[in-house]
């Protein structure tokens, strides 16, 4: 019932947005329902603890366990505080003259399309329809990508477009192997869930392997891990602000989702080890690439973009120990990334339309133009950094403490300078472009109640997860761990 | 035997997409690629009397044969592209380069496969050609129709991989999928619509705004 309601909200706002005519209020009915379906999630995650957190199958296309439930709550969470912020975003880019009236309802159909297509996504139950579904994600986003039609965006859809899809296409692949094995061995001539879980002792180990090497390469273009990172910083940076929230909040870690299905199924015929050594390779190497970026960075929001590359090779690093707690960690991060990334894109959308620019040498003093959004984006900024109290600090802690227990150490170092060079970046960048002696000529700027909101809103999660997290979460991410482990 | 020649076919064909230096050459050798998957699955279903296999068959007609070719030929036309493909690697080296490939599948699908000199590893290792060539096109063309093609190409080949290691994938993902290919053409259409009215010109090496 509660799963039906999920999936009829964004179709329901889709249907509607054409016929309300005027921007401000379409926003506020998009932004009243997703917070509708953030209380349907929570409802959801409620009723499921309360039945023993056992996997729900409806319908024979829907299959819901721990995992699904936790990506689930995580796309609600940002995509509500996206169409929060994208009242007040739209709206002004509309009296700008930046976009038509017509645009505007547009935005919203696509802004909704974009958010059923991932909300369907840990809701499959057939691997081959999670793969359409994602695939699915990269078209629909690429229209908010290219959304204002200048070079720029368009050379960035270009980019995602084709790079994603042939990252997908490598991943079809893997699923292909996946399902010949399954076929051939365990006798189970379909892509669905449970028979395949229940067969997957019987995979061939040699096809198994390579199947996850293309399932991790696939995937992992469209999740952001270095070294097939090339169009995130683009399609990032383009993008309209609240879409970059959701891209860098939820999207990348949608991908995430499909890659750790196929990494359950690995476990009963190869183990978790071997995928393990794999996330960690990933993991590693997109940490120190992002590291370099980052500090080389002229654009705020291609800075941040980067930063998304290390923090979810920060992720894949945790699942990588997962042996010593790591995917307890790195899922926790997970969530704590989505949130107070999407928190500091939004800062940034404004501060990029206060100063007409990307560019951070042509900004300085926000926080004497917009106080509210400076001040919020500053402490953001620790946030992301891992400064304690923050909820990316314990995150960061408990995967730096897996990979100590998994006795690595020089992993660990490279983490630890890695990270180093990522806190250093951001901090000097934009601390710049927050503190700093206003441009003269520039008079204080209107800051637009929904945006308030959406970052208080983001605020509480990044604040209140650091200091004490919701007991019913923490349930929720051990029956995760405990899922991915194959215990 | 019959088999046999239709793979020989599709093999040659994914050849032929390699030297090729047009654009519109290269469109039709994708649909005469697209034919020769047509023909395998045509035959698998006919010999098995299997009528998913001849519903899929007709789908692999009238999509890949008949459709994309012709809204990529109808892109041609409207946006008076050049023909030509903007080659980063001359003809004779590509040649060079899918030979390497289709050893490398040959090795590969005798490693992966229990029963080798069958005609479903002959068609693995076409399919797995198909699929490396593909990405070969993909990162050799600058034009932007050479990488949407390359990407093609590659589907094809995951198409007769599947068919050829699993026997097909189930039928409704294989729906599925065809409605897939089919709205990423449509939308391929209209970016690259927008990339040349705005660049005047489909040349992705051109295309260097975006950078670090």
């Amino acid at each position: 019932m509660l799963i039906a309601l999920i999936i009829l909200i964004p179709v329901l706002l889709l249907i509607l947005s054409p016929f309300v005519k005027k921007t401000r209020t379409l926003g506020v009915i998009n932004a009243s329902g997703y917070a509708a379906l953030l209380v349907v999630c929570v409802l959801f995650l409620k009723t499921f603890l309360a039945k023993g957190s056992q996997a729900v199958s409806l319908w024979g296309w829907v299959y819901v366990d721990s995992l699904s439930v936790f990506f689930l709550l995580t796309t609600a969470v940002v995509s509500f505080a996206a169409s929060l912020y994208s009242i007040g975003y739209i709206c002004t880019e509309a009296e700008e003259t930046k976009i038509s009236g017509r645009k505007a309802g547009a935005y919203f159909q696509l802004f909704n399309l974009f958010c059923f297509t991932m909300l369907i996504v840990p809701l499959l139950n057939n691997l081959a329809l999670v793969w359409i579904a994602i695939e699915m994600t990269t078209l629909i986003s690429a229209f908010l990508v290219g959304f204002h039609n200048i070079k720029e965006s368009i050379e960035a859809a270009w980019k995602y477009i084709i790079i994603c899809s042939v990252g997908i296409t490598f991943a079809l692949l893997g699923i292909i192997f996946f399902y010949y094995t399954s076929s051939r061995d365990a006798q189970v001539k379909s892509l669905e869930w449970a028979g395949m879980l229940a067969g997957s002792g019987m995979f061939d180990p040699k096809i198994v392997k390579l199947a996850l090497i293309f399932i991790l390469v696939g995937y992992g273009t469209k999740a952001g891990l270095a070294p097939m990172h090339n169009w995130l910083p683009d399609a990032h940076s383009q993008a309209l602000s609240p879409i970059s929230g959701l891209l860098s909040g939820v999207l990348l870690k949608i991908s995430l989702y499909a890659i750790l299905r196929f990494v359950m199924l690995a476990n009963l015929s190869i183990g978790y080890a071997y995928s393990a050594r794999l996330f960690i390779l990933f993991g590693l190497v997109s940490l120190g690439i992002a590291g370099a970026f980052i500090l080389i960075q002229k654009d705020l929001k291609r800075l941040f973009a980067y930063s998304s590359v290390e923090n979810i090779g920060l992720v894949s690093l945790g699942l990588g120990f997962g042996a010593f707690g790591g995917i307890f960690a790195g899922l926790l991060h997970a969530f704590n990334h989505a949130v107070t990334k999407a928190f500091m894109f939004f800062c940034a959308g404004e501060a990029v339309r206060a100063f007409r620019s990307n560019n951070m040498n042509k900004m300085q003093g926000m926080i004497k133009i917009m106080p509210f959004t400076g001040t919020a984006m500053f402490l953001g900024l620790f946030a992301l950094v891992g400064m304690p109290p923050f909820s990316i600090f314990i995150g960061k802690l408990l995967i730096l403490i897996a990979v100590f227990q998994g006795k690595y150490y020089l992993i660990a170092g490279l983490t630890f300078f890695f990270i180093a060079l990522a806190f250093a970046g951001l901090l000097y960048h934009v601390s710049r472009v927050i503190l700093g002696n206003a441009p003269q000529t520039m008079p204080a700027q209107k800051e637009p109640l929904s945006a308030k909101l959406a970052l208080l809103f983001l605020g509480i999660f990044i604040l209140g997860f650091g200091l004490k997290i919701p007991q019913a979460f923490l349930h929720l991410l051990e029956n995760c761990q405990l899922l991915i482990l194959g215990k | 035997m019959i088999l046999n020649f239709i793979l020989s076919g599709f093999l040659i064909i994914t050849f032929l997409l390699v030297i090729t230096k047009r654009i519109t050459g290269l469109i039709r050798a994708f649909r005469a690629q697209s034919i020769f998957l047509f023909l395998y699955t045509f035959y698998q279903g006919f010999t098995q009397r299997n009528l998913e296999l001849l519903v899929i068959c007709g789908l692999v007609f009238a999509l890949k044969a008949l459709v994309i070719p012709f809204v990529l030929l109808r892109i041609v036309r409207r946006i008076k592209a050049e023909e030509d493909l903007g080659l980063i690697i001359n003809p004779q080296l590509s040649l060079v380069i899918a030979t390497v490939f289709a050893y490398l599948s040959y090795l590969f699908a005798h490693n992966a496969m229990p029963r080798a000199n069958s005609p479903e590893s002959a068609a693995f290792i076409a399919s797995l050609t198909a699929v490396c060539i593909g990405f070969f096109l993909m990162a050799s063309r600058m034009k932007a129709l050479g990488q949407v093609i390359g990407l093609l190409v590659m589907e094809n080949g995951i198409f007769l991989a599947a068919g050829a290691i699993a026997g097909g994938m189930p039928f409704f993902i294989e729906i599925a999928l065809f409605f897939d290919i089919f709205v990423f053409v449509v939308i391929i259409e209209v970016f690259v619509y927008k990339v040349s009215r705005l660049f005047t010109h489909i040349d992705t090496s051109k295309m260097k705004s975006l950078k670090g």
